[in-house]
């Protein structure tokens, strides 16, 4: 395992830690965007629908990529524009390169393109003495001081005014008042003549449209309007996994990809270019246009053995990932990324910069899984950074830290049978700093303690109370409540009975999740494996599996299938998957049953906060807990920050900056909220998130059957 | 129709304008030309009737028309102060206006002057932003050629410094939307 990568990674964590203000400000950026897409998810008709939309036309057009690329080319053409199919960066920049020369042009001007981003376009065409400049108001300040975008669709959000009208006094030599509307003119007076003077144009495109030969360009400040239409030649430089099939994909992505944005449907420009247009009438110098699609390893990717990792091409750009990334919230993007930053970029970087500058920040990935559930397109953006990590790891191995984590269930076994031993050892602090030192387990995490008898030993024992039971149900237990917390596994166990569920307990591993979150794909598959063919002959005979882990839900509906290459087995048995609340409530409405058990006294008239773990915002969000206690009288109200707690399942228990001390400063936010809210608890359904919680905000933590009193006892 | 265009348009920061009549969009434009004190100003992609309309009631100002002489190009267009633009369709429930050009000096039009205007007809409003996929189809079966169709939702804005809303900072800073209804 190369140190260096961890020494960078900590000190990149210490140095985001101690300037908060970038942070505050990414968060602020972050928080309005999700805020803005939530908005305009409510105006659009079917809401989050239009992702099933998107993935479907990606999909398509992924698969039939080559056949489109075809007939996109033939459609250019026809309407006179040159195409050029560059392999790599370079061949780019010298295609560009040769035409300016060619036409002796020495003013190039730009409008945001990630694809040149991608290949670092702007150096080598400067060194040749051409002058080029972003537009883009965010990426034309970070040019101006050479930087790298901070945030996908906000390149520049890391710069406040003050220092934003320093940038401009120096570029335009004059003094620059602090405030934006002043900044905001100088900017209009700096950009005109760039836009007026400008040779060659040089954009991106958000698409190309197979059917038409066109390319879209979207813009707010609609500055690739001027880029595209002035210089008397335009370049495209076009990502060839942008190319869809119609006009109607491309409404689509042109819908899809400011709705996750910026929350606007469409963007305040959206250029639909087709062949290249004269300017005005009469004699005026030649006009020419050309697209250049560029592979760069995207052919790879597409190709790769596993069939997740070309998900990555079903990226529309649009940073919603980067929006809700918890570790990407505190680091930013020079720091969470290479080119390409955030959760998106780490696949990106996979593919078209390599496995070592991916894995060099993939490590930043926590595995909450909320990029996936909030990408338009559904890219499994955990699944493709946890290949990433393995990929890395069979050159480089595991660091021990994550070894540890991803034997955790083997530790808590042990813990279990060495009760009461082990409860001393995790609670004396001597010993835990011993093991922080040498295995990397935070000493500061109050860790829950180890049950001398498991769930499954008491389970054995016990005898149903179901005498005619209306279905059967296999209970998935997974770690914590089998060795840590068998009295919740029995609550659950009994609200089940009394619903008239008989409840069986079927051979079962662990679910796994740790070795998808450190990347050890084939212990994961093997897990998935064991699990499947554990599981699915219950399910065959029509008996539901219920978990009462979130991670443990997620893992079987989530992530199986699509270890298992979507198995029949891992289909059927993530389709008969469900959380402990979500099936609890919905047999309670099938049965017409009135709700047993009641709110303990201790907590009758008590105001909780709940908390949902990211792993079951795909599945239930928590609402089956919820009302599940608001049926039994309890005052509960969601409490949200809209991304992570911090702890990622295991990774806030791993010491140090790569751990616990991240983990904390992501959390701090959701505290503050807890705190004001003047709830009395928390409630949540992880095992994991309540050990956060509870250090974060001081206040007790329950699990929601912890607040009943059972019926009959 | 289950969208108002001129609502939609507005929450973009847009403003809309009805009218009954070319003769009365030629009005408004002179009232708004008023207003932001526009001394020169440049039309693209209007009908004749409507051209001639609108220099009857700006007859004070200098009017730039097509056709626009490519070596003058772009100069002479920014140095307009508002430019005016005809709107081939609108697709209400986003605001948007599309623009349907084979000429860049109509882009210029529309894209350099600090105020835009488009003018529109009330019966090429479509309802549904997914409407517009059949109008976008049969546009660009007209041409085989060079065409450019453009989606204008509002002005130009930027939230590019500490993400405060701007506008005009590379495009125009207000756009107008005038709408021609015959039938009211």
């Amino acid at each position: 395992m190369p140190n260096e990568r961890y020494s960078n990674l900590y000190a990149k964590i210490n140095d985001a830690l101690s300037d908060s203000k970038k942070s505050d400000m990414l968060l602020a950026c972050m928080k309005r965007g999700r805020d803005t897409r939530k908005v305009a998810l409510e105006l659009l008709p079917g809401g989050v629908d239009f992702r099933d939309d998107v993935r479907k036309s990606k999909e398509r057009c992924i698969e039939n990529h080559d056949t489109l690329k075809k007939q996109f080319i033939e459609n250019v053409e026809k309407r006179g524009v040159t195409v050029f199919e560059a392999k790599t960066g370079p061949e780019v920049i010298k295609y560009c390169l040769d035409i300016a020369q060619k036409r002796g042009a020495k003013n190039i001007a730009k409008s945001k393109s990630l694809t040149t981003e991608e290949i670092e376009f702007n150096k080598p065409i400067i060194d040749a003495g051409i002058d080029v400049v972003e537009t883009d108001l965010g990426e034309l300040i970070i040019q101006l001081v050479n930087e790298k975008p901070f945030h996908l669709v906000f390149p520049s959000v890391h710069k406040m005014a003050p220092e934003v009208a320093k940038i401009f006094s120096k570029a335009t030599g004059g003094k620059v008042e602090d405030d934006i509307p002043s900044i905001m003119k100088v900017v209009r007076k700096y950009l005109r003549p760039i836009f007026l003077n400008a040779e060659i144009g040089i954009t991106g495109a958000n698409i190309g449209i197979a059917e038409t030969g066109g390319i879209c360009i979207e813009t707010n400040e609609g500055n690739a309007r001027l880029v595209s239409s002035i210089g008397n030649c335009h370049i495209c430089v076009v990502g060839m996994e942008k190319i869809v099939e119609s006009i109607e994909d491309a409404m689509l992505m042109v819908l899809a990809h400011p709705v996750s944005a910026s929350g606007q449907l469409p963007t305040t420009y959206v250029t639909w270019m087709h062949g290249r247009s004269p300017l005005g009438e009469g004699e005026g110098p030649p006009r020419e246009s050309h697209i250049v699609i560029l592979d760069n390893g995207r052919t790879e990717m597409r190709d790769d053995p596993e069939p997740v990792m070309k998900e990555s091409l079903y990226c529309i750009r649009c940073g919603a990932c980067t929006n809700i990334c918890p570790t990407f919230g505190i680091l930013g993007g020079h720091k969470f990324g290479y080119l390409y930053p955030g959760p998106m970029g780490i696949g990106w970087t996979a593919g078209v910069h390599g496995l070592k500058e991916a894995a060099d920040f993939a490590q930043f990935c926590i595995s909450c899984g909320l990029c996936k559930d909030i990408c338009p397109a559904k890219i499994d953006m955990p699944m493709i950074i946890a290949e990433v990590k393995h990929r890395d790891a069979q050159k480089n191995g595991y660091p021990k830290v994550n070894k540890v984590m991803m034997g955790a269930d083997k530790a808590a076994k042990l813990g279990s049978a060495t009760v009461p031993f082990s409860n001393i050892a995790i609670n004396n602090k001597v010993l835990r700093k011993v093991m922080e030192k040498t295995v990397g387990l935070s000493a500061d995490r109050k860790l829950p303690p180890f049950a001398g008898t498991t769930f499954m030993q008491h389970f054995r024992k016990r005898t149903s109370k179901v005498t005619d039971p209306n279905r059967e149900v296999a209970f998935f237990v997974d770690v914590f409540a089998d060795y840590n917390d068998p009295a919740l596994g029995l609550a659950a166990v009994d609200a089940l009975e009394d619903l008239g569920c008989k409840v069986i307990v079927p051979p079962q591993e662990v679910s796994g999740y740790p070795y998808i979150a450190y990347g050890d794909m084939d212990n994961a598959r093997k897990t998935a494996a064991s699990n499947v063919e554990k599981l699915v002959p219950y399910v065959r005979k029509g008996i539901d599996v219920v978990a009462i882990e979130p991670t443990a839900s997620s893992s079987l509906v989530e992530c199986y299938p699509v270890l298992l290459k979507q198995s029949e087995d891992a289909r059927l048995l993530a389709d008969k998957t469900f959380e402990l609340f979500e099936y609890l409530i919905r047999i309670e409405d099938e049965t017409g049953k009135t709700p047993s058990g009641k709110l303990a006294e201790m907590f009758v008239g008590k105001k909780f906060g709940f908390h949902c773990a990211c792993h079951q915002r795909p599945l239930g969000s928590g609402k089956g807990a919820m009302e599940w206690l608001r049926r039994r009288g309890a005052e509960v109200q969601l409490i949200e920050t809209g991304t992570c707690c911090g702890m990622g399942g295991t990774f806030g228990l791993k010491a140090g900056p790569l751990g616990h001390k991240l983990s904390s400063r992501i959390g701090e936010k959701l505290f503050t909220m807890f705190k004001e809210a003047a709830v009395d608890a928390i409630v949540t359904e992880s095992s994991v998130c309540s050990i956060q919680l509870a250090e974060g905000t001081g206040l007790p933590v329950y699990h929601p059957l912890k607040l009943l009193v059972m019926g009959g006892k | 129709m289950e969208y108002d265009f001129a609502q939609c348009f507005e929450k973009l920061s847009g403003v809309a304008h009805k009218v009954d009549s070319e003769k009365a969009a030629a009005e408004k434009i002179a009232t708004i030309c008023q207003e932001q004190d526009a001394k020169c100003i440049a039309l693209a992609g209007l009908t004749e009737s409507l051209v001639s309309q609108i220099e009857a009631s700006c007859s004070g100002m200098t009017i730039l028309k097509e056709p626009y002489a490519s070596n003058e190009l772009p100069g002479a267009i920014d140095k307009a102060d508002l430019g005016i633009t005809g709107i081939a369709f609108a697709m209400a429930q986003s605001g948007t206006m599309v623009e349907v050009t084979t000429n860049d000096a109509n882009r210029l039009v529309s894209s350099l002057p600090r105020t835009h205007i488009g003018i529109l007809q009330a019966e090429d409003i479509v309802d549904k932003y997914h409407d517009g996929s059949q109008r976008m189809r049969e546009v660009t079966a007209q041409h085989d050629s060079n065409l450019v169709i453009t989606f204008i939702s509002g002005p130009s804005r930027t939230g590019d410094i500490e993400l405060i809303l701007s506008l005009g900072v590379h495009g125009p800073a207000s756009c107008h939307a005038v709408i021609i209804d015959n039938q009211n």
